[in-house]
């Protein structure tokens, strides 16, 4: 089952294993320019506002009301990443689309699991996903635009606007499977008025490939065999530009965030992951035909993301995968005790 | 019962052993409280430090926050704030799911609803 708490997903799958959860949050932070350079990871700026689609249903058009799941607000040109919790140490295989294409593989989507190529992130491996697998070690990053406009993946692949969007399913680990782990490791709302307005005719968001970031997506340690698909949780994740948000929800979204330039010249860190032996799976053969958002943009003559200035980046602290894993956190000054 | 503050020191000292950056004096640095006073805490010299303090020490050791709030014997006040709004409600409610078994209460909680996508 998947519940919403405080703005994140929450996976329980009780029927496999009490150890059987895992969370899943949406990370606000900096777009990296998109200029062809490999950036460090931004940092993370806070969670993206999560609600629940049915509590706005009499605002919304028939087709996102039959989609279920949830509602998040992102501005145009504003970019996220996800961030995936596996504290209890379960094992779970995670697919993740935008605009239902995989953004690992390229490939349409499926509910089920593949291997060749793998199409799934595996936790706790994996600590977040910021973009799509366009490279073994280079992703490029989610980039939320208007879907319609040609920029989005699922439309430089399919040639349609339809989806937009997020799309998750996370299957646990059989529990078989994860005892002889287990074994094997032991030594290491609001009500709204019968007359609010549907919205009309929205036009979604989607999300579409922004600058490359150095980020490798782990291999499966476990095998395909290892995931219980019988038991999987699904979520549509509709995502609502600034206006349509306020209209929906009668919340004001989070501010616009700053530039990677406003960041880095204030100072403020960009990360590194080390993982360790972990081995990276290559980029999508599918990916290798996608424009990012500013090549396109200068093919038809547009100018789709301001602020898209070169950045030096001096200060990067490297996380390692030891211990607790580390948070990638906005360094907030906060004193007290 | 556990006490927050042994609770605390042995987290921490899981950690330590397997990355030195968990020494008192850097996980104090790092959640913005002066060492001493972290001592006094792990020690149960000192009452359980503020809520904000309490979360931030949380995460760092990567415990659950609520759980650590309990042991401080507090109530987050974003729950605080939940109950006030309706207190016999909330109150009737926990009293009535205090023996009931997780899975039972779990089946209570709101899902997300998945749809046709």
């Amino acid at each position: 089952m998947i519940t919403l708490e405080n703005d994140r997903l929450v996976l329980r799958f009780s029927d496999i294993h009490g150890d059987a959860r895992c969370a899943i949050e949406f990370q606000r932070t900096l777009r990296i320019p998109d200029d062809d350079r490999d950036y460090p990871l931004p940092p993370g700026l806070g969670r993206f506002p999560l609600r629940h689609l049915d509590d706005h249903a009499p605002r919304l058009p028939e087709q996102w009301r039959r989609r279920g799941g949830v509602i998040a607000p992102i501005h145009q040109a504003e970019a996220m990443w996800i961030n995936f919790e596996a504290d209890s140490g379960y094992p779970f295989a995670v697919k993740i689309a935008t605009g239902k294409i995989c953004a690992l593989t390229g490939d349409g989507w499926v509910d089920h699991l593949n291997s060749d190529p793998q199409d799934y992130v595996v936790l706790p491996e994996q600590p977040w996903l910021d973009g799509y697998c366009v490279e073994r070690g280079v992703i490029r990053q989610f980039v939320a635009m208007p879907l319609g406009d040609g920029y989005t993946v699922e439309e430089q692949l399919t040639g349609a606007a339809r989806h937009g969007g997020l799309q998750i399913v996370v299957y646990p680990m059989k529990r078989e499977r994860y005892r002889q782990l287990l074994a094997r490791d032991l030594d290491r709302s609001r009500p709204l008025s019968a007359e609010a307005p549907i919205l009309q005719a929205p036009s979604a968001i989607g999300l579409a490939p922004g600058g490359r970031m150095k980020q490798e997506v782990y291999d499966d340690p476990h095998g395909l065999d290892a995931w219980d698909q019988r038991h999987g949780a699904r979520c549509f994740i509709t995502l609502a530009n600034s206006t349509q948000w306020l209209a929906i929800t009668g919340e004001r979204p989070p501010t616009v965030p700053p530039t990677a330039k406003q960041y880095t010249e204030a100072g403020f860190p960009w990360f590194e992951w080390y993982g360790g032996d972990a081995v990276a799976v290559a980029g999508a053969e599918k990916f290798k035909s996608l424009a990012s958002v500013t090549q396109l943009g200068k093919a038809k003559g547009e100018e789709p993301l301001p602020e898209n200035e070169t950045t030096e980046v001096p200060h990067i602290i490297g996380l390692g995968s030891g211990g607790v894993r580390p948070v990638r956190e906005y360094p907030a000054d906060e004193t007290g005790g | 019962m556990t006490h927050f503050g042994s609770a605390i020191r042995n987290r921490r000292e899981h950690l330590r052993q397997k990355d030195r950056r968990y020494s008192l004096r850097q996980v104090a640095l790092r959640i913005g409280i002066e060492p001493a006073y972290l001592s006094k805490i792990e020690r149960c010299d000192v009452a359980p430090p503020s809520e904000a303090t309490t979360i931030r020490l949380a995460r760092e050791l990567g415990e659950d926050p609520d759980v650590l709030l309990a042991l401080a014997g507090k109530v987050s006040s974003d729950l605080q704030e939940i109950i006030r709004k309706r207190p016999r409600l909330f109150a009737e409610l926990i009293r009535q799911l205090k023996e009931v078994p997780d899975h039972a209460i779990l089946r209570v909680v709101r899902e997300v609803r998945d749809g046709e996508w």
